[in-house]
């Protein structure tokens, strides 16, 4: 790649970790060519290219839509989740966002229920597993109603889509002081109470969606609001405080 | 669900830390506000410690206190399991630690609630010692209220503060009370599920608004003492020439207290 | 020439049932032959890959009773680039009152994919559409609604009916999640076993029927052997062969290709959809391209200036010297014409000079006129977040400025060959969605994927699968202990450790950039046989330095995305070939492919029914250079043959 005249440059400070036993540290790399329309990984591939070539191990780091979607990419950039820009994920953040010279400090997801796998990549299918445990409608294919049999307002639509957006990248946790994912689960959990499809199983999904989440070693949510503004989907922490109220119902009535 | 069961929960925990944190901030207000009657002199705040004490023949203050009791420690171990399960959730901590701004709530009261929180809690066992069972003698004369024999509870409260060094405990620790309340009262709401979108922003400013109030009354009343302690020490004195005893508070209690344990022994 | 046609001998047959073509799927659903339940659960299906397709084909199996193995290549189901998916489903639901049926989303997919598609799959497709709109709701997908609580529904091109839904602009999320939500209870319910990380790298194939897959574990590294009674192939298409593309840059060929050296016949491979509205390249380094959703040319109008090299800003050109090519050429349908149509001519603006932006490979979508029309708010209500991602992206804001788009690689229609059961040419090996070539002809019209994907999984596969495991497949006891699975397996790991052991200079994702080139440059937009050829010969030269020189760092027994991508591209530089004898032997224009010997005086895709009307089933012969045209003539019985219009 040739040296253009808008070319930045970049101190990384990684986390380099080769196993989930390793106990892993941060190396420092130089980058330059950098051009301000890169994304924040595009950068790393430059620099990954540039490992490759030199025979050396490449940074670990997973991705896969780079558009902002899939909920795969996830690094912690200088403490931030995703990095500095509110409403991103990583894969989206271009470099036009760092001074040229910056020392950028790039760190795993860290919590305990997302175990690191290789450098930068974190296991995070406790997130998985809190879907499983009742994120969803039961009823078998096959035997849905005509689509315009059961109304839904556009009001209430509209509040279960902003919920239902969620990509669960794990921006949330990664960002919490306790690494509480009540945002991941308060938005599943959100999604459904707000239309007549969630109702039957209202009470049922949160108890269990909950219990799988104090199980899977979730810390407790206590309102720092970091997951809000890190979360590239920018989910209300309203749907917390709604799962709790929900929570709170279905533990009296059942 | 099991009550107990869904108590322990995350969830459940959080309920309880905001619902006894609301109480407790109802307590703090009631508490201030009871206070204030020491600006209108001796025989408003005697008579007021008097008609607590004997609220239902007594029994209004033992079940208040019990009640209290319970809502410390609750919300204490609430809090506790919290800051637990914080280190249990994240062993391994970022090297370099951010904060993202924008829309968050973080602030040094929200991660600092469990050593605020810590420090209040011993606040108010020390703070029962001093002036509910009077460990510090400080030398004042029980008083004559409705025919039934008390401390001069205004007195000691003047003479508390009329010294710089608690003055200045009680002013750190009750900035420590706004500063923990800063966090904690908007943060109740949303731990008890009484929040959204379009309430939060209101409750947030009246809870901030709140804890500022609170800070401040608590600071004015000691400082104020201190500032002007020639004139409550003078209102002191002329109220114990018309109600004083003689004997100290100290003895008082000390008599409760032998009196008690002969009960007892007796019993 | 490099090359000479050699023909096969497989009489295909694709055992569309008989009757009227309206009637066919409610036959065949009459006479298919069943399972009993109890037996249901003594088979073992496997499902590779997670998206619309293997997500909801997993859950209704898991529902019906049979133990599914699900295979996906990332950490959660919920990733597969399903998710991607922006502008919307297509549904044959009338609730417009706008004159849609059944037929007439049969008719414009028949049309759409210029005649190169089975009629009876699409009809079943068009069938089904109803259902999975049902379907999607009763999950709680959160659809766009009327004030009035009903659905919402937008037009999308090549129709001239109203029978999108959509949810934003994140259709394929919501549709996705709704599926990955039925899979996970499933997986709850212990149905269906998620087997995470892994990729499949061979199909093993016992007595002539496909009995399991070999894997290898992404984070370990391990080589695992899988047995089944069926394998369902989900894998998605082959778009990443141009390097830069709308996928995700882990979706890749190489599953379907793997399937493909085991004997399944690759269908019409040099249909690739070119997508119009993308955000055009801005670099090198550039490792995906990112795609406007379609519905964004339901209001934003298409220019570019009258004056060749025109660099004024945009807001500087009067309207007079602009010129709306689109709704020029192609008034009835002005800004909706299929995919296909506006990409080629955005191709051609740019090729005759009248491109845009730095780089002057881009032409403008412009909202002046919508934000007039709607104002701002309803504007940014429709289209909100695709704004938002593409001022993140370039800069610039698209209320103010109008965006710059050009075509990138985004769908493929070609894929397995399959027959109206959705089995390939291997018994027991079925191929559901993308990574199929059944529905969408030469050219898939928007909104399509999804109904498709979702079509083939929820509502087709429960059916045919059963069907052919009654009658063809005894509930035998599932062994990996077999000198096939050896085989496959010792297949994998000789060829990963060859990766690992070349030894050379050059990264995987550096042949993988060069071969994008090629295959954008000659097998892209517009072909011809110069073109074609020189394609040819420089695939081969390429894929002949890759083994000599290619450099992958790390060892198998780790996670290492280098070797996954190694493993991609030696397929690639395979299947890039087979592309580009398809399109070479295709000496006709249609859909996608765009031969420019083939062509109308007015620039337009000219077809040849007379000699092409055939899908083009390759077979592999042991050798990427010489495989085997096996062909399956289309009739239309139902559609009468016309050149497609959309003046």
């Amino acid at each position: 790649m040739s040296s253009t005249s808008n070319a930045m440059k970049f101190t990384l400070r990684i986390w380099r970790q080769k196993g989930p036993k390793d106990s892993g540290k941060l190396v420092d790399y130089k980058v330059d060519d950098i051009i301000p329309e890169m994304s924040f990984l595009e950068m790393l591939d430059v620099l990954n290219e540039k490992l490759a070539a030199e025979g050396k191990d490449p940074v670990a780091f997973d991705s896969d839509c780079r558009e902002g979607i899939c909920g795969t990419c996830g690094l912690v950039i200088n403490g931030i989740a995703h990095g500095p820009l509110a409403g991103t994920t990583t894969c989206g953040l271009r470099m036009r966002h760092f001074r040229s010279g910056d020392v950028i400090t790039i760190e795993p997801f860290r919590a305990d229920s997302f175990p690191i796998i290789k450098d930068l990549v974190v296991d995070r299918t406790a997130f998985d597993r809190i879907v499983q445990a009742g994120g969803y409608v039961s009823f078998n294919t096959g035997s849905a109603p005509d689509a315009n049999s059961v109304l839904v307002s556009k009001d209430a639509s509209h509040d279960s889509m902003d919920a239902a957006t969620c990509i669960g990248c794990g921006a949330c946790v990664a960002a919490c002081p306790n690494a509480s994912a009540h945002l991941f689960t308060g938005a599943k959990v959100y999604q459904f109470a707000k239309i007549p499809q969630g109702q039957p199983e209202r009470d049922q999904r949160v108890l269990n969606m909950i219990t799988t989440h104090d199980k899977e070693g979730f810390g407790d949510c206590s309102n720092h609001g970091e997951c809000e503004a890190v979360c590239p989907k920018q989910i209300n922490i309203k749907t917390i405080a709604q799962m709790r109220r929900d929570y709170l119902v279905a533990s009296l009535r059942t | 669900m099991n009550l107990a069961t869904a108590a322990q929960s995350s969830i459940g925990r959080k309920l309880i830390s905001g619902l006894t944190g609301l109480l407790l901030v109802g307590f703090v207000i009631g508490h201030l506000t009871g206070n204030f009657l020491l600006l209108a002199g001796p025989e408003a705040f005697n008579n007021y410690a008097y008609f607590l004490e004997h609220l239902f023949h007594g029994a209004g203050l033992i079940i208040a206190e019990i009640g209290l009791i319970v809502l410390f420690l609750s919300h204490a171990w609430s809090g506790f399991q919290v800051w637990n399960n914080k280190w249990n959730a994240r062993k391994k901590n970022y090297e370099v630690p951010g904060d993202a701004g924008g829309k968050s709530k973080k602030s040094v009261s929200s991660t600092t609630m469990l050593w605020s929180g810590v420090l209040l809690l011993a606040f108010v066992v020390w703070h029962v010692a001093q002036f509910k069972f009077g460990i510090i003698d400080t030398g004042n004369r029980a008083v004559m209220v409705d025919g039934v024999e008390m401390r001069n509870l205004y007195g000691i409260v003047v003479d508390t503060f009329a010294q710089p060094l608690w003055t200045g405990i009680y002013v750190i620790i009750m900035v420590m009370l706004g500063f923990h309340l800063w966090h904690g009262a908007w943060s109740a709401f949303q731990s008890m599920g009484l929040a959204n979108d379009l309430y939060l922003p209101t409750i947030t400013k009246v809870a901030h608004f709140l804890s500022i109030v609170l800070a401040v009354g608590f600071v004015a009343l000691p400082t104020s003492i201190f500032v002007f302690s020639n004139h409550f020490k003078a209102e002191s004195d002329k109220y114990m020439q018309q109600y004083g005893t003689n004997e100290t508070s100290g003895d008082m209690i000390y008599r409760t207290v032998s009196g008690l344990m002969s009960a007892e022994k007796g019993a | 020439m490099p090359y000479e046609l050699i023909m096969g001998d497989t009489e295909l047959d694709s055992k569309v049932p008989d009757g009227p073509i309206d009637q066919k799927w409610t036959l065949y659903k009459q006479n298919a032959k069943l399972v009993l339940p109890a037996n249901k659960r003594k088979y073992t299906i496997i499902i590779v890959g997670t998206g619309l397709a293997g997500a909801s084909a997993a859950a209704t199996l898991g529902e019906l009773g049979y133990k599914v193995k699900s295979f996906c290549i990332h950490d959660s189901a919920r990733r597969a680039h399903s998710v991607a998916a922006l502008g919307g489903i297509n549904a044959a639901k009338n609730y417009q009152n706008d004159g849609d049926s059944v037929w007439r989303l049969f008719y414009d997919t028949v049309k759409g994919g210029d005649f190169r598609a089975r009629e009876a799959n699409v009809h079943r497709l068009a069938e089904v559409s109803l259902n999975i709109i049902d379907q999607a709701a009763a999950q709680g997908v959160p659809f766009a609604r009327e004030y009035g609580g009903t659905l919402a529904n937008r037009s999308f091109g090549g129709a001239q009916v109203s029978r999108t839904f959509y949810a934003r602009g994140q259709t394929g999320q919501q549709l996705l999640y709704g599926a990955y939500g039925s899979f996970s209870r499933q997986v709850h319910e212990k149905n269906v076993t998620l087997y995470n990380n892994r990729e499949m790298l061979d199909l093993v194939v016992k007595d002539g029927k496909a009995r399991g897959i070999i894997t290898r574990n992404l984070i370990t590294g391990e080589v695992e052997r899988h047995a089944g009674h069926a394998v369902l192939l989900c894998t998605g298409g082959y778009g990443t062969i141009f390097y830069l593309s709308t996928n995700a840059v882990n979706s890749n060929g190489t599953a379907a290709w793997r399937c493909h050296k085991r004997g399944a016949f690759f269908a019409n491979p040099c249909y690739t959809q070119i997508h119009p509205t993308c955000i055009p390249q801005a670099g090198d380094f550039q490792s995906k391209l990112t795609l406007m959703s379609e519905s964004l040319r339901n209001d934003g109008r298409v220019w570019v200036p009258k004056k060749k090299g025109d660099d004024r800003h945009p807001n500087d050109i009067p309207d007079e010297e602009r010129d709306y090519y689109l709704e020029r050429r192609y008034p009835a349908f002005g800004n909706l014409v299929p995919r296909d149509i506006a990409s080629r001519a955005a191709k051609k603006a740019c090729d005759e000079g009248y491109g845009v932006g730095p780089t002057k490979r881009a032409v403008y979508l412009d909202f002046k006129s919508a934000i007039q029309r709607m104002g701002e708010d309803a504007v940014r209500e429709r289209y909100g977040n695709l704004f938002e991602m593409y001022e993140e992206i370039t800069g610039e804001d698209p209320y103010k400025v109008p965006m710059r788009i050009y075509p990138a690689s985004h769908y493929t229609m070609g894929g397995l060959w399959v027959d109206y059961n959705l089995m390939t040419t291997i018994p027991g090996l079925h191929c559901l969605g993308e990574a199929n070539f059944s529905d969408h002809g030469s050219n898939r019209l928007g909104a399509s994927a999804l109904m498709q994907g979702l079509s083939d999984g929820y509502f087709v596969i429960p059916y045919t699968l059963g069907n052919y495991l009654a009658q063809h497949q005894p509930h035998d006891e599932l062994t990996t202990d077999t000198p096939e699975f050896e085989a496959a397996e010792k297949n994998v790991a000789d060829n990963l450790k060859k990766l690992m052991e070349i030894g050379g200079e050059r990264t995987p994702q550096d042949y993988h950039r060069e071969l994008g080139k090629i295959v954008w440059n000659y097998v892209g937009m517009s072909r011809d046989e110069e073109g074609l050829k020189k394609a040819i010969t420089d695939i081969r030269e390429l894929r002949k330095d890759f083994w000599s020189n290619l450099k992958v760092t790390g060892v198998n027994e780790e996670f290492n995305k280098n070797l996954e991508f190694a493993g991609r591209v030696a397929d690639y530089l395979e299947l890039a070939e087979l592309m580009a004898i398809d399109a070479l032997f295709r000496e006709e224009s249609c859909g996608g492919h765009f031969r420019e010997e083939y062509k109308t005086e007015a620039g337009e895709a000219r077809r040849n029914d007379e000699d092409f009307c055939y899908v083009a089933a390759w077979e592999w012969n042991g050798d990427p250079t010489k495989p085997k045209l096996n062909k399956e003539n289309l009739t239309f019985e139902n559609v009468k043959l016309a050149q497609r219009s959309y003046k």
